[in-house]
């Protein structure tokens, strides 16, 4: 069935499209969407698009990553941290983070260090709060039998602490990473001038729809790559501990 | 009696830390230390909040795009407690409908404004069907995850005591479900939010996102600030207003998605 299924709609829209039941010109068929997507890709202008999203990318999640995970940390420790900086998450989360694109781009100017700080601030948040949700969860037995022997300090947080919120920050950090890319495509979409997501734009506007396909299956194939690749590596690496995740 | 004055206690730093942001950045504004091009005064801002809200322009952009986010939840929501059921329920569909979805759910809803200009004109109803897609994905993900998380042993005592189809769906499979459902819809509503600015950014002329847009593309700043202050004021509204509906309606339920 998970082939069947996916199969007969791929062909059911070939056959649509070839036999013109329904627009080629939008809907061109799935045989030329692919034959368009390898060519674009052996020519290297895909794969040069492709390559400045990663890139965006890349730099948006290392700029969110670290400060996050020591934030969130810091907020599950300290309680004082926890109240200050609350109030600010509590207010920016629930905002998509594209509208932060506007105030970088007056801030910085319009170009790259704009568009990967909106994508790393989607990352950011995600972050903090899946490591202080990991901090906050854990079992408070953990910590006192860490200090019943002997553990304080820099050796409870080494050796306790931040093993039992590993889960949790891995969580955040894939997560993180998925948010990063969805805002990284929108924001290329509408601010950048190179890009998958801008690439999706501009076939649009110029009705080049095979080329639009090719991207939009390139985007998609990428998230879900990161998605279930970073999936498996925190299988692996964290293989002692079971997620509960939706 | 005494719970206010020791809630004020416990948290007076989450009171006095915006407060006191505020007042530093009024002042660094007033003396230019910070630019105020960049970062106007949040006195100033606060007057051209009022002023916005006055002459009714707020107002006409926070409905169109309530009405949106209405309109596309409603949608989400409908399709995808329905499809979610019927993934949880019937293991062929499940298995047929999962691939496709994985491939469908990581690409960012913007980009499905172009496929949906293509089906329908352009227009609300496209801009509607766009924000729909990430809810609708969500909500059927929760959906199903709700409907197949339920114990065996439940559903097998029910049937032992002779419950079949509507009884069982009904008396068993939806209660069981329903804290996952309910967590669906509450992360659904939040990004419709999320996505209908979004959307609104890239394609729309009215509604906050594009307010926030154009006030960016006329550098009117203070436009800016004030009407992102509404957007994260309606994001909190909405998503700690349905956690306390959810207290209200659903006293049993525990939340399940705060991971």
């Amino acid at each position: 069935m998970s082939v069947a299924v996916p199969a007969a709609m791929l062909i059911g829209w070939e056959l649509c499209a070839r036999l013109a039941i329904v627009s080629p010109r939008y809907f061109p068929p799935p045989t030329l969407v692919a034959w368009t997507l390898v060519n674009r890709l052996i020519a290297g202008d895909l794969g040069g698009d492709l390559l400045v999203t990663l890139t965006r990318l890349a730099f948006a999640f290392v700029l969110a990553a670290g400060p996050a995970v020591c934030l969130g940390l810091l907020m599950g420790m300290a309680r004082p941290v926890r109240e200050l900086v609350e109030p600010y998450i509590a207010f920016i989360l629930p905002v998509p983070k594209i509208a932060l694109l506007p105030f970088l781009l007056i801030i910085l100017g319009v170009g790259e260090p704009a568009f990967v700080l909106t994508g790393a601030s989607s990352a950011f948040f995600q972050i903090v709060i899946s490591t202080l949700a990991g901090v906050q969860t854990m079992d408070p037995r953990l910590i006192e039998v860490g200090k019943n022997y002997g553990a304080h300090g820099a050796r409870l947080f080494w050796k306790v602490i931040l093993p039992a919120s590993l889960p949790a920050i891995f969580t955040g950090l894939r997560l993180g990473l998925g948010l990063s890319l969805v805002t990284l495509v929108a924001v290329e979409f509408v601010a950048a001038k190179s890009g998958l997501g801008h690439l999706v734009y501009r076939h649009w506007q110029m009705l080049s729809t095979p080329e639009m396909y090719a991207a939009f299956a390139l985007v998609g194939a990428l998230g879900l790559g990161l998605t279930r690749g970073l999936r498996a590596l925190q299988a692996r690496v964290l293989s002692w501990q079971d997620e509960i995740e939706l | 009696m005494t719970a206010r004055p020791r809630w004020l206690a416990e948290h007076w730093i989450a009171i006095a830390s915006p407060i006191t942001l505020l007042l530093i950045w009024e002042w660094a504004s007033a003396t230019g230390l910070l630019r105020a091009v960049f970062f106007p005064r949040p006195s100033t801002i606060a007057v051209h909040l009022r002023d916005l809200a006055l002459d009714g322009t707020l107002w006409s952009h926070l409905a169109t795009t309530l009405t949106r986010i209405g309109w596309a939840f409603t949608l989400a929501a409908v399709l995808g407690v329905g499809i979610g059921l019927a993934m949880g329920l019937w293991r062929r569909l499940r298995e047929g409908l999962d691939p496709v979805f994985a491939v469908i759910y990581p690409i960012p809803s913007v980009l499905f404004l172009p496929l949906v200009s293509f089906l329908v004109p352009p227009g609300e109803i496209a801009l509607i069907l766009t924000t729909a897609v990430t809810s609708f994905f969500l909500i059927a993900f929760t959906t199903t995850h709700g409907v197949r998380q339920i114990d065996r042993r439940v559903v097998e005592a029910a049937l032992h005591y002779g419950a079949r189809s509507w009884r069982l769906f009904t008396a068993v499979l939806l209660p069981g479900a329903l804290p996952f459902i309910f967590t669906g819809l509450r992360l659904g509503l939040g990004f419709t939010l999320i996505v209908v600015v979004a959307v609104e950014i890239v394609s729309a002329s009215r509604g906050l996102g594009a307010l926030l847009w154009l006030s960016w593309q006329i550098l009117k700043v203070e436009d800016m600030y004030a009407t992102f202050f509404v957007i994260a004021l309606l994001g909190a509204l909405l998503s700690y207003g349905l956690a306390a509906l959810r207290v209200r309606l659903l006293p049993w339920v525990p939340d399940v998605g705060d991971r």
